[in-house]
């Protein structure tokens, strides 16, 4: 459980995060999303106490980060790929973060065997992908057996299997009853992850809800029908806050409608349809809905 | 792309631990050790500072020890004879200082470069501790080198004298303290460097602010022709740490400054001011 209440971190003028106040609940995993300089990392990085919030306050299950006798075993915190020494192997990197807590060496090379780096253990960091980081960085997070995971932007990097190796982790971790927090600029990949999700805009946040309710309030639902009487259809469907577009003959994309009210009218009027199908918004849509006007860096439209 | 480390592993977040570990500083210790030994920095570090101070005491010796004044060494009294094999055997480390600067420097400084200080720090939230390991860890293994060292040097230095009729007893009076203290002088620098280290945070410009307060600030007192710049000499870091060891013993009547142990004291302070300015940076600054 990670409570935040009314964070707040400025950088000189720019101020990063403003006023945050939200609960990342465990046994679920909560995508934290947000547009680049939105202040995701800044806020994971206040959760673990490397940057000291000018005001406001966060604890992990109940506590500050570091009031923990344990802090490894409340929090694994991968915030940053590289946060290794380049010049150290990745074994010997483990081992020393180990060995603070006094955690055993077979622990070391249980997280090593599990993120899949048994062949690079005794490489140096320095010549690492940044797919071999991440799963670096995804192993000393895991060191302590933590409660609590907070993962920034993990999959940044990783092949496709390592992506669904990653999904497939943090859903068996939330299944354990733990927390995991994960921010990632993949929307797709959050449709697919998180059960929660918090969507961060200029550093307030824009929406705190379940994925499912953020998909349906983000966009409208549209409906496909293919008839051959599209024409005739359009007309007696056209309303005031009904759109429709024709994309091709005989193809009509509906938005302001429910599925079952064109089959009806269609049915009352004898016009024969073939195709009648509920086109289900994705997040990446309703993403940008929610955060068009928080864009920091916005990207002009390609004409 | 490495191929190999891609295979999938069964996802499981690992058998539950029994959560018996905790923080503690014994734990901070030995992790900054496997940190210490496990760079390839440290190591050269070392092998070049061992590698300087015997060299240094092989070519003293010679220099001293084939009459390089014009006189006879074997007709010198006995306490002009220790003096001569004891300044051979600590000559490096006048270079052996400026070495364990450097690293005393980027024990640090390449935390910050490299990222790996936001894991250190995440392990050890409240930073004092880590830092406080590092220092101790530093303190320790640059001693250990420097006595080791020099008590090498003292028997290269000793054995060349021999030829020249020149025999001194490593358990001659003030020996040891003398090799002992040359090496406490090293360990204090490498710590001092380490404070210096973390309150700039990176490399060149902490390397750089550390040779400056071992070299180049001597070298523009010794330029400013007024009274007070020769008066301040004497409680510089390497004139300080110079005379704490290579005066042990002499007549105080000679020196014109502050003896050995007062100049420990001036070492002490120096480092006092390094790490506090480092603990209050390291606290108080965002990671």
């Amino acid at each position: 459980m990670i409570t935040a209440t009314a964070l707040t971190k400025r950088y000189g003028a720019k101020t990063a995060v403003h006023d945050l106040s939200f609960e990342v609940r465990p046994g679920q995993v909560t995508g934290f999303l947000g547009p680049n300089g939105a202040g995701k990392s800044t806020t994971m990085r206040m959760i673990v106490g490397l940057d000291r919030p000018d005001t406001g306050s966060v604890t992990v299950g109940g506590k500050p980060y570091a009031e923990h006798r344990a802090p490894l075993h409340e929090v694994g915190a991968l915030l940053d790929a590289k946060a290794v020494h380049t010049g150290r192997t990745a074994e010997n990197h483990l081992l020393a973060m180990a060995a603070t807590h006094g955690i055993a060496k077979r622990r070391v090379h249980e997280v090593i065997e599990l993120t899949g780096l048994e062949s690079v253990a005794r490489k140096r960091v320095g010549g690492f992908s940044l797919g071999m980081g991440q799963r670096l960085g995804i192993a000393a997070a895991m060191l302590g057996d933590p409660s609590v995971l907070i993962l920034d932007e993990p999959v940044n990097g990783l092949d496709p299997e390592g992506v669904l190796w990653v999904r497939q982790l943090v859903r068996h971790l939330a299944g354990e009853g733990r927390t995991v927090f994960l921010s990632s600029h993949l929307m797709s990949e959050m449709a697919q992850t998180a059960d929660h999700l918090i969507v961060l805009g200029r550093g307030e946040i824009i929406a705190d809800a379940p994925v499912e309710e953020i998909i349906a309030a983000g966009t409208r639902q549209r409906v496909r029908v293919r008839s051959p009487h599209a024409s005739q259809l359009a007309e007696l469907l056209a309303a005031p806050d009904v759109v429709i577009i024709r994309s091709e003959a005989g193809l009509l994309e509906i938005t302001g409608l429910e599925a079952a009210g064109i089959g009806d009218l269609a049915a009352a009027n004898g016009l024969a349809i073939h195709e009648l199908t509920p086109q289900n918004a994705s997040l990446e849509e309703a993403y940008l809905a929610l955060t068009a006007d928080a864009v920091e860096y916005r990207t002009e439209a390609v004409r | 792309m490495t191929t190999a480390t891609t295979a999938a592993r069964p996802v499981q977040g690992g058998p539950r631990l029994p959560h018996t570990a905790r923080l503690s500083f014994g734990g901070i210790l030995r992790s900054e050790w496997i940190k210490l030994r496990s760079l390839r920095s440290t190591v050269w570090s070392y092998l070049i500072v061992v590698a300087i101070s015997l060299g240094m005491a092989v070519l003293m010796s010679f220099s001293l020890a084939n009459g390089m004044s014009g006189m006879d060494v074997s007709a010198a009294p006995p306490a002009e004879q220790t003096g001569m094999v004891l300044q051979s055997a600590v000559f490096g480390t006048y270079f052996g200082q400026l070495v364990v600067a450097v690293l005393g420097v980027l024990i640090i400084s390449g935390e910050y470069t490299t990222g790996m200080i936001r894991s250190t720090l995440s392990a050890v939230p409240k930073r004092l501790p880590a830092l406080a390991g590092k220092a101790v860890v530093l303190f320790v293994a640059t001693l250990v080198v420097g006595v080791v060292t020099n008590l090498a040097a003292f028997g290269v230095a000793a054995a060349i004298f021999a030829g020249s009729g020149v025999h001194v007893s490593l358990f001659a009076e003030n020996v040891l303290l003398v090799l002992g203290g040359a090496a406490l002088y090293l360990a204090l620098v490498s710590v001092f460097a380490l404070g210096i280290g973390t309150i700039i945070r990176s490399s060149a410009g902490g390397i750089a602010a550390v040779l400056g307060i071992l070299l180049l600030l001597p070298t523009v007192l010794g330029l400013i022709p007024a009274e007070w710049a020769s008066d301040l000499m004497p409680y510089l870091l390497s004139s300080a740490g110079m005379t704490m060891f290579m005066t042990i013993g002499a007549d105080p009547a000679t020196l014109p400054g502050p003896n050995a142990w007062q100049s420990l004291l001036v070492v002490l302070a120096w480092l006092a001011v390094s790490l506090a300015g480092a603990a209050v940076l390291l606290k108080r600054r965002d990671a």
